[in-house]
């Protein structure tokens, strides 16, 4: 199937869907879904893009949400604003991190993040007159269009087509970049940094570029996140969060704009249906990312290119 | 016009380049011959900025570049082909020629005019605009990565090995190429480990061991060396 009809057909059943059901529950779940493809696919950036591992994403999330809830409680400025200054505020803790950091690469950048993630989760667990420490911040206002008073976004269904709007934005903009001569430098830098470097990139940049891109959306997630639930804790940039989003990008396939949003959705799906199981799910979740590093190494989106034969097949074929 | 006095270059606390100094003139085309491991390779990527020179300076066009970045120096029109092709497998051909504009040096050719240029040099590159560049063969390869050089607007290019693993008669194609680029006018710094072929398409020559200038004279003159002809060209 070509993806001329294919795609608006999946955004039309993606618009379509909260009307098959009353049930608030699945509206709720829906919301999550698209939040965690948000956040998902701006870690792909990191992952799938510049070829990094980074534990501390959840941070930035977090950053986002205690920015969009603090300007909300103390100015009043639930809406739009909020967002924007969340999106500003995660990019920024990104830009002065991601400069610090992109220049290690492997292994080392990835322990530096996990440092500056648990940074950033025990400040914010400890500056109690900020962030109302481990209380959490609660009775965030729901999101308006400027502020309080005027239209304010209520009920799963209306976050719902929000995420829903948000995800296929920046979805788009991942698949334009891509497609872009930005985009080409990124694959470079990742496929193999010194000769990206050599063709006259400025490795440092484009990686800067996209670490900062990713933290500013992920702050935007946050920032929705918080005026959805209405209530944060320093959780949200706990370690298991940054593991539930590896695993949606690493399970789902990296580098690609299906594979994290399919990861997304298997997590929430599994989260609901192994709740019975208790903390035995986190087992469940590690095993299900080892067993995809050994043998869908490309994660779930691979196994179309397998069935269709996509892989093989020679690009002179399709002229 | 490249003006290269003097440098160190190590690998961690292993000196490779011991005080090397090399000229190029403008329009000139030099090589550097010598067995492997004599630094050829090395001096290359320090003059591209890849690596760093403990001392010693660099200078094109009267301008220091020895601490400069590789992007920057791509940008004043110095470009590196490197050994061995190294392109991106799963990157079509066409990408690749995208990726070479990168960082180019403004002036002269527009872009889409250096694209129909290394399409009319390469032929094979506009058939094969959509091809993946892994699947391709290694003379294919090694225009793609010429090419992709080029696309740079070079004034300086610089070839490591272009005619490695090569058929003859593609390596014939290559000398063509690179001598007619070469009479139009660009500069041309090319390491060979086909000394033979090194000294025809050169003006002057360097012969290097281990990380020193042992020789160095015209290609004419090298060509008849005695010393050159028993250790490089087994005659």
């Amino acid at each position: 199937m070509s993806n001329r009809i294919f795609l608006p057909l999946v955004i039309a059943l993606a618009l379509a869907v909260p009307f098959f059901t009353a049930n608030t529950y699945f509206h709720h779940l829906m919301v999550l879904w698209m939040l965690f493809s948000l956040l998902a696919l701006s870690l792909n950036v990191i992952i799938g893009y510049i070829g990094e591992l980074s534990f501390g994403h959840a941070a930035f999330f977090g950053i986002g949400a205690y920015t969009a809830a603090i300007v909300g409680m103390n100015f009043g400025l639930a809406g739009i604003p909020g967002l924007l200054l969340a999106a500003v505020m995660a990019g920024l803790f990104g830009f002065v991190i991601g400069y610090v950091s992109l220049r290690i690469v492997g292994p080392q950048f990835a322990i530096l993040t996990l440092g500056f993630g648990s940074i950033i989760y025990t400040i914010t667990n400890y500056w109690v007159d900020l962030t109302r420490g481990p209380m959490g911040i609660s009775n965030i206002q729901p999101l308006g269009l400027w502020g309080e008073g005027g239209v304010a976004l209520t009920g799963a269904r209306g976050y719902y087509y929000l995420t829903l709007f948000l995800v296929i934005a920046f979805a788009y903009a991942c698949h334009a970049l891509l497609n872009s001569r930005t985009g080409r430098a990124f694959i470079a830098t990742r496929e193999n940094a010194p000769l990206a470097a050599s063709l006259g990139i400025d490795v440092f940049r484009i990686k800067l570029l996209g670490f900062v891109v990713a933290t500013a959306v992920a702050g935007v997630a946050g920032a929705v996140y918080a005026h959805y639930l209405t209530v944060i804790t320093p959780d949200v940039m706990s370690l298991q969060y940054v593991a539930a989003l590896i695993i949606m990008v690493i399970v789902g396939g990296r580098g690609t704009i299906a594979g994290p949003i399919i990861g997304a959705l298997i997590y929430v799906v599994l989260l609901e249906l192994l709740r019975a199981l208790g903390p035995l799910r986190l087992v469940i979740f590690a095993a299900l990312l080892t067993a995809s590093v050994i043998f869908l190494p490309g994660g779930i989106v691979s196994l179309w290119r397998r069935l269709t034969g996509e892989e093989t097949k020679p690009r002179e074929a399709a002229e | 016009m490249l003006e290269i006095s003097d440098i160190v270059v190590r690998y961690g606390r292993r000196e490779v380049i011991h005080n090397l100094s090399l000229t190029v003139a403008e329009g000139e085309a030099v090589t550097l011959v010598g067995s492997n491991g004599a630094g050829k390779t090395t001096t290359l990527k320090t003059i591209s900025g890849m690596l760093r020179p403990v001392s010693g300076t660099i200078t094109f066009d009267g301008q220091r570049i020895d601490r400069m970045e590789p992007h920057d120096i791509i940008a004043l029109g110095v470009v590196q082909v490197p050994e061995g092709r190294l392109l991106f497998p799963d990157m079509t051909v066409y990408e690749h020629i995208e990726l070479g504009a990168s960082r180019a040096r403004s002036g002269g050719l527009s872009f889409s005019e250096r694209v129909d240029w290394v399409h009319q040099l390469f032929p094979i590159l506009l058939e094969r605009r959509d091809q993946k560049a892994g699947t391709m063969s290694g003379g294919q390869q090694q225009m793609l990565a010429i090419a992709r050089g080029l696309m740079a607007n070079p004034r300086c290019l610089m070839l490591d090995e272009p005619s490695l693993g090569l058929a003859p008669i593609l390596v014939d194609l290559l000398e063509d190429t690179i001598r007619s680029l070469n009479e139009t006018g660009m500069t041309v710094l090319l390491v060979e480990q086909r000394v033979d072929l090194a000294l025809r398409l050169a003006r002057r020559g360097y012969v290097l061991e281990t990380g020193k200038v042992v020789l160095e004279d015209s290609a004419a003159s090298l060509l008849s060396d005695p010393r050159v002809k028993t250790a490089y060209l087994g005659i």
